[in-house]
């Protein structure tokens, strides 16, 4: 067992064919410690979003491999894949991660059901009391406004205890403040439970949570800044365009 | 600029645009064809005997025809909701969008129409052969083509299709645009007051059928009968979402115990949205109260006059209503894979949570299961109560005859019908690239 919770060979992923063939991810190596926060920055079209979704399971890169807890994941059949990211990933969208006809609580067990299994309520009540949102258990999330249905999201995959978090641009659609308190609740828990945590954002003030920050640049990484400030990353960012 | 979004519209909605095209076409044919052979029998004085079916069995086909046609347009237009809120957001006004709805709706009604007045003569041909065949009329009823029966069938077509795309239009544009894009699946009212005051008339005016039955003449016991089970299933339709409602938490919570996961996602989508679980239940609850009624008042009547028929003759009663039937069993089809087809977000949304392949079938087939549940047990409540009032004309009685194997056979191709427009619709949600590009 190594102390990597995700770990990437190689990883290329290509779209289309021929002439309008573009290559997202070349050749892509990268270890995410386990209890490590880390962001992944660049501009839009650098591969930072198809590097997120091969590394989560949601897309099969062309060649490489990607191990989750050691496990080549780029092997495995529809099915184990499906319980792959019900038992050992975590997924935050920018927005809507919420199945819109089931209310706040029964989204948070959702994984747990599918996998017939029977979560502790007092830890689904101390979860959802953890991210705020105490006394909005019963709420659809047509009735929470963007930031608590994030929070939702993330007492969900909390809930699980993933080998992994990932985040694509999480704060994306919310106001700053908001966006700070989400921010907030993840960098806790990596503090809090040693969860590894791995998020795609384009906003350098989201990106200073993270432990170390990742730069793509035409699908490969150009840079590591370790616990940057916002002006580095700022920095960083501008002197590329 | 109308012409060009509208155009994108039909290419982006194919499926819906498709089945809405289908609906229109059938009830055309149907509509159009019925009257080709009432007129045609209407000729001949030796067919006066068989006249009386076959206006009944038009009559049938007609109702069946504005009931599915109006339910699928609205369905079509509620389902670009999304499309139209978005018009309005960018500056579109009210009215814009308004006739953008109409001149999607009048080209569905103009192209459905042409063709459903050609499949009405070949559809009228085949039908009169099998009136022969099966010995119901001594003579052969003549097809001859006139323009009456195709007026009839145009105008029903074209009115019904845009007076519910209208409608449907007036409830999708009324919203202000930000609502219907932050509303996603909650719904704000379970029943508008008009709905509410319509479906409460409706059922009413089936209960009042209902006690007439034994009371008026002979002849007319029949269709005043068939006319109470039209009735009580508008009434039913419109007041469907809080039954379904109930009953969705009931047979839904049944599921939820067998199959936790997929089980429970089922349940609460019935419950959170009752009106599209009832869009997909009423054809169901249509084809399962007009065929019972149809069918088993024939038997009866049989029955109380000592009749047994044998060889092509027992053909005659199912034959005539089976076209009606086939028109909203196809229906079934239609709708539930409308519905369906709303949910692929969602079914992508839980595959990146870890739902399995089999459980998202599950799932699908539990909703569909307890959707046609629903249909089946309001369809043939509302065919034994006018069956029970035709009994009672007959024999005096609260009888009826009725066949175990000819309703189970019914129940079965609606439930068929239903899952396989379910999983159609969404396996391609289910099956295919997890990311949509």
């Amino acid at each position: 067992m190594d102390d990597h919770a995700v770990l990437l060979e190689e990883v290329t992923r290509t779209y289309g064919k021929g002439a309008t063939e573009v290559a997202a991810l070349r050749q892509v190596s990268v270890a995410f410690p386990r209890g490590s926060f880390t962001a992944v920055m660049g501009p839009s079209g650098s591969g930072k979003s198809t590097l997120l979704q091969c590394a989560s399971g949601l897309d099969r890169p062309d060649s490489g491999a990607v191990r989750i807890a050691g496990q080549d994941i780029t092997r495995l059949g529809e099915k184990e894949l499906a319980v792959l990211r019900r038992d050992q990933v975590g997924i935050i969208f920018q927005a809507f991660n919420l199945v819109p006809s089931l209310t706040a609580w029964q989204n948070v067990i959702l994984p747990s059901k599918l996998a017939r299994r029977r979560p502790d309520p007092s830890r689904v009540r101390e979860l959802l009391h953890r991210v705020g949102l105490a006394g909005r258990e019963r709420h659809r999330p047509a009735q929470l406004s963007g930031g608590q249905q994030q929070r939702v999201a993330i007492a969900r995959a909390l809930l699980g205890r993933p080998e992994v978090l990932f985040a694509d641009e999480p704060t994306g659609a919310l106001d700053r403040s908001t966006g700070h308190e989400v921010l907030a609740l993840l960098r806790e828990a990596v503090d809090a439970f040693g969860q590894t945590v791995v998020m795609v954002t384009h906003d350098p003030q989201a990106a200073v949570q993270a432990d170390s920050v990742l730069f793509l640049t035409d699908g490969q990484i150009v840079d590591v800044l370790d616990r940057p400030s916002a002006d580095q990353i700022g920095m960083r960012l501008g002197g590329r365009r | 600029m109308t012409l060009v979004l509208a155009w994108n519209n039909v290419r982006a909605n194919r499926m819906s645009f498709a089945a809405s095209i289908a609906a229109v076409v059938l009830a055309v044919t149907l509509v159009g064809g019925s009257g080709l052979l009432v007129a045609g029998a209407g000729s001949r004085d030796e067919l006066n005997g068989v006249m009386g079916l076959l206006v009944l069995s038009a009559a049938a086909s007609g109702f069946v025809s504005v009931f599915v046609v109006a339910s699928m347009l609205s369905l079509h237009v509620l389902r670009q909701r999304r499309t139209w809120a978005l018009l309005r957001s960018v500056g579109m006004t009210p009215r814009q969008v308004s006739r953008l709805v109409t001149a999607e709706a009048l080209v569905v009604a103009v192209l459905a129409s042409a063709v459903g007045c050609v499949l009405a003569v070949p559809y009228a041909a085949a039908m009169a052969a099998f009136v022969r065949m099966t010995g119901l009329a001594s003579a052969s009823v003549p097809v001859e083509v006139t323009m009456g029966p195709f007026i009839l069938a145009l105008v029903v077509g074209l009115a019904v299709t845009l007076l519910a795309a209208r409608l449907a239009a007036r409830k999708a544009v009324g919203v202000g645009p930000l609502e219907v894009l932050r509303e996603s699946a909650a719904q704000r009212r379970l029943l508008s007051w008009p709905r509410a005051v319509f479906g409460v008339v409706a059922l009413a005016g089936g209960i009042v059928l209902l006690y007439l039955v034994p009371q008026v003449k002979a002849a007319a016991a029949v269709p005043t009968g068939l006319g109470a089970t039209m009735a009580l299933c508008v009434g039913a339709s419109a007041l469907g979402p809080v039954v379904l409602r109930g009953m969705g938490w009931l047979l839904g919570a049944a599921a939820a115990r067998l199959d936790p996961g997929a089980g429970m996602l089922a349940r609460s989508s019935l419950v959170a949205q009752p009106r599209r679980a009832m869009a997909a239940a009423s054809p169901v609850m249509l084809t399962v109260a007009l065929a019972c009624t149809f069918l088993f008042a024939v038997a009866t009547g049989d029955a109380a006059a000592g009749v047994t028929r044998t060889g092509p003759s027992a053909w005659a009663a199912p034959m005539l209503v089976g076209s009606a039937v086939a028109y909203t069993v196809i229906s079934v089809l239609n709708t539930t894979a409308m519905t369906m087809a709303e949910r692929t977000e969602e079914i992508r949304l839980l595959r990146t949570l870890g739902a399995k392949p089999r459980q998202l079938t599950r799932m699908v087939c539990w909703e569909t299961l307890t959707v046609t549940c629903a249909g089946t047990l309001l369809g043939t409540g509302i065919a034994a109560a006018s069956l029970t009032a035709l009994g009672k004309a007959a024999t005096g009685e609260p009888w009826f005859a009725y066949s175990l194997p000819q309703y189970a056979g019914l129940v079965l191709v609606c439930t068929v019908s239903g899952l396989a427009g379910g999983l159609a619709a969404t396996r391609r949600a289910r099956r295919g690239a997890l990311l949509p590009d």
